[in-house]
């Protein structure tokens, strides 16, 4: 055990090494964005919510909120007067002149204790008139359905996103390509089917929280548990007009993030708090009732499906509508329902396709990035028509997969060509794990036992220009401080960058440390720690970095020996020469330089390295059709398969063991892969059975751990089994592409499947539970 | 309201505080002493982030009254190592068998879960020294992780199970001091 | 709209000396005074907003009131305040209460168990208190301290309706009684929440049987139910279906129907009356046919 952190480990890339950050993390030492101190000054401040889903807003009376002692300010929609989102600006900063869910903030009180203030809530007068409100999301893309942006033609919308002004429909993406109306007859086998998923909620254990000081003098600081930081920045400078350069945003160790934390939800309303107290920090925290509703959730999707294979099963049409309930602001989801969009075939090669991808609003909770970013919904029903379509014909499912799987050079539903990557190694993988074929006896008379296995894709959803960069800089004593805009939420990127570094460095991996927290002030920009991109592209600047800063220290030391630079190289924390044999120590020549001979002068001096990357290729879409040279930047490929039993007298579900495997590309920290794939099966398994549930005005009724359960312990199966497949992605480092959302998103469908396997009974709506199961077994 | 003036251990160390009635052991612990390695989650005694020892048995200090701890000893994930009997010898970061086989097993991700669990497992080892896997899960059901899945957290705690030396639970004579 | 706040609301809390100052407490600040001991309970209430009291008072440290104490004669005495894994791992109620011993065990977490409590448990009156069932078919009675004195009341007449008790104003529990249970008795509590342990109880189901010479069957079983109807009650139909029947698939399945004609339960966020009503009948056929394998070897 002791050997491990004494340990020099040299060549990193490759290894399971330590968590850099885990000695913080057991000894309770990490700070989260709740543990930082900001003194006496801190004042506090909670939010006014909405009692309705959709009403106008007539009046609001703060008078006596303001008489209450402690009480510094209250701030309403009409102070702030501003909008913010992502790819649409949608969503008003307090609601102006109406409310579209229940818990929409309509004010906000700062307060000199968090008491006090949550008091002082209770006091602000708000006065509603009701309209009508619409739930579903294909109700809501009706023309006659109660229009709940009706500005929507006036918001601020990024180029590759088409809202439908006048409607509810926030982003309609079209994929045509071949022609299914002429394919349905050749097809031997069709299954059709309508597929509804609930919202449901990231539940990361640490609850949103920001702090957000405004200074008199115009700086303002953000201090919050954030994925992206700059996203942060970005959107909350362009919505109040504050230079991007005076406003900072700190963020400490995350929580949890998967997709929560990733943009805007609660955070720009300490921002608007803050500049009502100039001077004083004000600190914002969500209860966690209010993180299940007051900060973002995953769409809900209702999608009508139709497929279809010949004989051979060969799969020949599909035919797809996606309904995203977007809730009351659909800012990041437009981006949801558009990767939906462009990957609604899901992994397969199937030459005719129609797909119409939505986001639509809805009355409810925002739905927004959830780890899977739209892969988790349309695979539950795309996996479940798979195994459908396989059974008519006869064939294996696994087969039947083996079969229609997307390989290397494909042409993809984009028209774009399908990079390296083998799918059909991942099934193979999972398949034997799992012991594909094998019938189980179950373990007992009342139980049915049964297996199933889904398959999975994704690319990162990004616009085209996501940049990362990287600094690199050393210490006297020749360790490296590497600076990095992105964020590990516990999925291990700060362990995988400072490998990277190691590895190009040429110094054991112990001798980097990663630059916590991450401050625009002071770290390089990064795009978002989102869409699994950071191990690539971060990965990709950081290594740039290093070999900025490598090549500046061999340039120096074989100007300094009178080498040729090809001759040299650096290992294990020394400038070697191969030629001469010579070593140079980087201990101190990183900062002060190497002296000539006799000391008549000096060359060299503090090491920095830069680097920076960004996809360049990414191209546009044709609104028509879908079709472009180059969709996304790569796609990260799984399967999975569940082995699990059925209580029949009680309709409990018991997942005995899940099998997965995905390709990476190359696993820079092999264990921390195998971390992503335990805590997304069990995440995966979760989720199936989860749902953020509401009465017929929209009531949340669920929004608490004791009612929207999610997996403990107990839950987790006996046995995860991992298998990690290693195709190189083209301008990966090392080959690497990311995989900390692939991990869950087809758990749900293999379930079904399997409970298919088991019960000869199918679930075509998400949440799964034991009473569903046993009334339809009844 | 009524201010209560309180004697408390804390990690082996007596404070004396002056809290309100409705202030919670939780409350005080971040607020007053500054240890903010015991985490608020969900303040309904659901999620186990707030888990700490009150005479050595893991409570959700989320749902206790500071005033209820008076006279109390309290032990937090920063008074772990102090505290443990299962201590390896020679670790030079001073970290208990527990907390090792976490970093070992690498059973920690955002790390939010992390002193919670590792109080609840603490003292499951204490009364148990050899839990079946069963019951190291069920021990921990208290405590929610979204990020492990729970696979590594249960390794983890069979591994400082056997790392123990074979002396009884609680007792202080076992292993390195 | 009711919103959770973020911390409790303001109180005093205070904490008498004796039962007799406890309960004149209680007395004059009838309705806004709360007695607690664990607190799961009442804390989560308050910060929900649903209870706003000027004073919570802790009654734990009263005399007795977390003591377990077996006596052969006399039988089991809880204290109201000890708390599900003191009961649990109690030897003596291990020994000769197992079924006490499981239903305690099963409630959430082994945190929550550290703090809730016996009696809190069946003082806040809930229809799904994981007590309810086994204090019922134990024949458990419960002791009450008031401004007139000490009273007990039979479980059976203590549960009134949903978060409503057979308590008086001034009176708090201060121990259960369980009687000497007949020899060779066997129990199960079985629970079946929406994960496989740590939650609420859906439906919970307690089954205890022993033999009995004035049985027409030869055996007595009884059958508590909890979370299915509007307080935790025993299946009294089904009991008799069992005494006068042989014990076997037949009459278990007969006794199991009739357990779930005796539950009422609601449809609520957690599980529907259909579900509910099911399952009362299915798990009391599990736990007839359990508990059966273990009597009929005495």
């Amino acid at each position: 055990m002791t050997a491990i952190r004494m340990a020099s480990t040299t060549d990193p890339v490759g290894k399971s090494v330590p968590r850099i950050d885990v000695y913080e993390k057991v000894t309770g030492a990490a700070v989260f964005a709740d543990d930082m101190q900001f003194g006496p000054g801190l004042y506090y401040g909670r939010l006014v919510r909405s009692p309705h889903a959709h009403a106008l807003i007539k009046h609001i009376d703060a008078s006596k909120a303001l008489e209450l002692p402690g009480v510094k300010a209250v701030v309403t929609g009409a102070d702030v007067n501003a909008r913010i989102g992502l790819y649409l600006i949608d969503r008003p900063v307090f609601a102006t002149d109406r409310v579209r869910v229940v818990g929409e903030p309509v004010a906000g009180v700062v307060a000199t204790s968090e008491a006090v203030a949550e008091q002082a809530v209770r006091l602000v007068e708000v006065e509603y008139e009701e309209l009508p409100a619409v739930f579903d999301p294909v109700e809501a893309a009706r023309p006659d359905a109660p229009l709940l942006h009706p500005d929507l033609g006036e918001y601020e919308v990024a180029n590759f996103i088409f809202p439908e002004p006048g409607t509810n429909i926030s982003e309609h993406f079209k994929l045509r390509k071949g022609d299914p109306a002429s394919a349905w007859p050749q097809c031997t086998a069709i299954v059709e089917g309508t597929f509804r998923l609930p919202q449901i909620q990231h539940v990361p254990i640490e609850p949103h929280v920001a702090v957000a000081l405004w200074e008199t003098a115009g700086g303002v600081t953000l201090w919050t548990c954030s994925q992206s930081p700059f996203a942060q920045r970005d959107l909350i400078s362009q919505s109040l007009g504050i230079p991007h350069g005076n406003l900072r945003v700190v963020s400490p160790y995350v929580g949890g993030g998967f997709g929560g934390k990733a943009g805007v939800s609660m955070e720009v309303y300490a921002v608007v708090l803050a500049r009502a107290v100039k001077g004083h920090p004000v600190k914002v925290r969500m209860t966690r009732e209010e993180e299940f509703i007051g900060t973002t959730t995953r769409q809900s999707l209702v999608a009508h499906t139709k497929i279809g294979c010949d004989a051979e099963g060969n799969l020949l049409a599909m035919e797809t509508e996606y309904y995203f309930g977007g809730g009351a602001y659909n800012d990041y989801g437009v981006n949801i329902a558009r990767a939906a969009g462009y990957s609604c075939t899901g992994p397969y090669r199937i030459p005719n396709v129609k797909g119409d991808s939505y986001c639509v609003y809805t009355n409810r909770p925002i739905g927004s990035a959830m780890r899977g970013f739209g892969m988790p919904e349309i695979h539950w029903g795309i996996e479940q028509i798979m195994d459908q379509l396989a059974e008519k014909i006869g064939m294996d499912p696994a087969e039947f997969r083996r079969r229609n799987c997307v390989k290397a050079g494909d042409t993809i539903l984009t028209g774009m060509e399908m990079p390296a990557v083998d799918l059909v190694a991942c099934i193979d993988k999972v398949a034997e794990a799992i012991g594909w074929g094998q019938d189980e006896e179950p373990s007992a008379p009342h139980k049915r036992r049964g297996k199933g296995v889904a398959i999975m894709w994704k690319a990162p959803a990004m616009p085209p220009n996501p940049g990362s960069s990287a600094i690199v800089r050393f210490n006297e004593d020749a360790t490296v401080n590497v600076e990095i805009g992105a964020q590990d939420l516990g999925q291990g990127a700060f362990t995988v960058v400072a490998q990277m570094a190691a590895q190009v460095l040429g110094v054991p991996y112990e001798w980097v440390r990663i630059s916590v927290p991450v401050d625009t002030k002071y770290s390089p920009y990064e795009w978002q720690t989102v869409a699994s991109r950071i191990t690539w592209s971060t990965g990709n600047a950081v290594k740039a970095a290093a070999q900025d800063a490598r090549r500046q220290i061999l340039e120096i030391v074989a100007e300094h020996w009178g080498e040729d630079i090809k001759d040299l190289d650096i290992k294990d924390g020394k400038v070697v020469s191969f030629k001469s044999e010579r070593e140079q120590p980087l201990q101190n020549m990183v900062v002060y330089g190497l002296p000539n001979e006799n000391f008549e002068g000096w060359k060299g001096g503090p090491i920095v390295g830069q680097g920076h990357f960004m996809p360049t290729y990414v191209t546009n879409l044709d609104f028509e059709t879908g079709q472009g040279t180059r969709a996304v930047v790569h796609y990260t490929v799984g399967a999975q398969a569940v082995d699990l039993e059925v209580d029949t007298e009680t309709g409990q579900v018991e997942v005995l063991k899940i099998a997965s495997a995905y390709d990476v590309g190359k696993a820079i920290n092999p264990d921390l892969v195998m971390a992503q794939i335990e805590g997304g099966a069990v995440h995966g398994m979760s989720s199936a059975f989860e749902a953020l549930r509401f009465d017929e005005s929209g009531q949340p009724l669920n929004p608490s751990l004791v009612d929207y359960r999610i997996a403990t312990s107990v839950d987790a199966p006996q046995e995860i089994h991992g298998d990690i497949v290693e195709t190189p992605l083209e301008d990966g480092p090392w080959g690497a592409r990311g995989v900390g959302e692939h991990v869950m998103v087809q758990t749900a469908p293999a379930i079904a499947n399997a409970i298919n396997d088991a019960l000869g009974i199918r679930f075509n709506d998400l949440p799964l539970s034991a009473e569903k199961i046993f009334l339809a077994l009844e | 309201m009524a201010n209560h003036t309180i004697s408390v251990t804390v990690n082996g160390g007596k404070e004396y505080l002056d809290v309100p009635s409705n202030m919670t052991l939780l409350q005080m612990l971040r607020e007053k002493l500054a240890l903010t390695g015991t985490k608020n989650g969900c303040a309904a005694g659901e999620c186990g982030a707030c888990t700490v020892l009150v005479d050595g048995e893991p409570v959700n200090s989320c749902m206790m009254l500071a005033v209820e701890a008076d006279g109390c000893e309290v032990t937090t994930v920063e008074g772990l190592a102090h505290r443990e009997t299962l201590r390896v010898s020679e670790n030079p970061k001073g970290l208990s068998a527990l907390q090792e086989a976490f970093v070992e097993h690498n059973a920690v991700q955002c790390g939010f879960c992390t002193p919670g669990v590792l109080i609840s497992a603490h003292a499951l080892l204490e009364r148990n020294p050899h839990p079946t896997d069963d019951e190291v899960r069920e021990a921990l059901v208290g405590n929610l992780c979204r990020c492990t899945g729970y696979l590594r957290i249960v390794e983890a705690v069979q591994a400082a199970a056997k790392a123990a030396p074979e002396t009884g639970a609680g007792s202080l004579e076992g292993g390195a001091q | 709209m009711h919103a959770s706040m973020p911390g409790l609301s303001t109180f005093d809390y205070v904490k008498p000396a004796s039962l007799s100052e406890a309960s004149r407490f209680l007395v004059e600040h009838d309705g806004g005074a709360r007695p607690f001991m664990g607190g799961t309970d009442l804390f989560v209430r308050m910060r929900d907003g649903f209870i706003r009291p000027q004073a919570v008072v802790d009654l734990k440290h009263l005399p007795g009131m977390r003591d377990i104490l077996y006596d052969e004669q006399a039988g089991l005495t809880v204290g109201a305040a000890a708390t599900m894994n003191q009961v649990a791992r109690h030897p003596d109620v291990q020994a000769h209460y197992p079924l006490l011993a499981e239903a305690a065990s099963s409630v959430a977490s082994y945190q929550l168990r550290n703090r809730a409590t016996l009696g809190g448990n069946l003082c806040n009156g809930s229809p799904a208190a994981d007590s309810g069932p086994a204090v019922l078919v134990l024949g458990g009675r419960l002791v009450l301290y008031g401004p007139s004195g000490e009273r007990e009341v039979p479980a059976a007449g203590f549960f009134l309706g949903p978060g409503q008790t057979a308590i008086r104003p001034g009176e708090l529990m201060t121990a259960i009684r369980f009687p000497i249970l007949p020899a060779g008795n066997a129990g199960r509590y079985l629970k079946l929440g929406r994960n496989k342990a740590g939650d609420l109880a859906i439906a919970g189901v307690a089954v205890f049987g022993f033999p009995d010479g004035q049985a027409a069957s030869g055996y007595r079983f009884r059958i508590g139910l909890a979370s299915v109807a509007p307080v935790p009650l025993r299946a009294l139909a089904a009991e008799e279906v069992l005494a006068a029947n042989p014990p076997g698939e037949e009459s278990f399945a007969l006794a199991a129907a009739k357990a779930m004609e005796a539950a009422s339960p609601i449809d609520d966020v957690r599980a529907s009356a259909a579900y509910r009503k099911a399952m009362v009948r299915n798990l009391t056929l599990r736990g007839l046919r359990e508990v059966w394998e273990r009597i009929r070897e005495t």
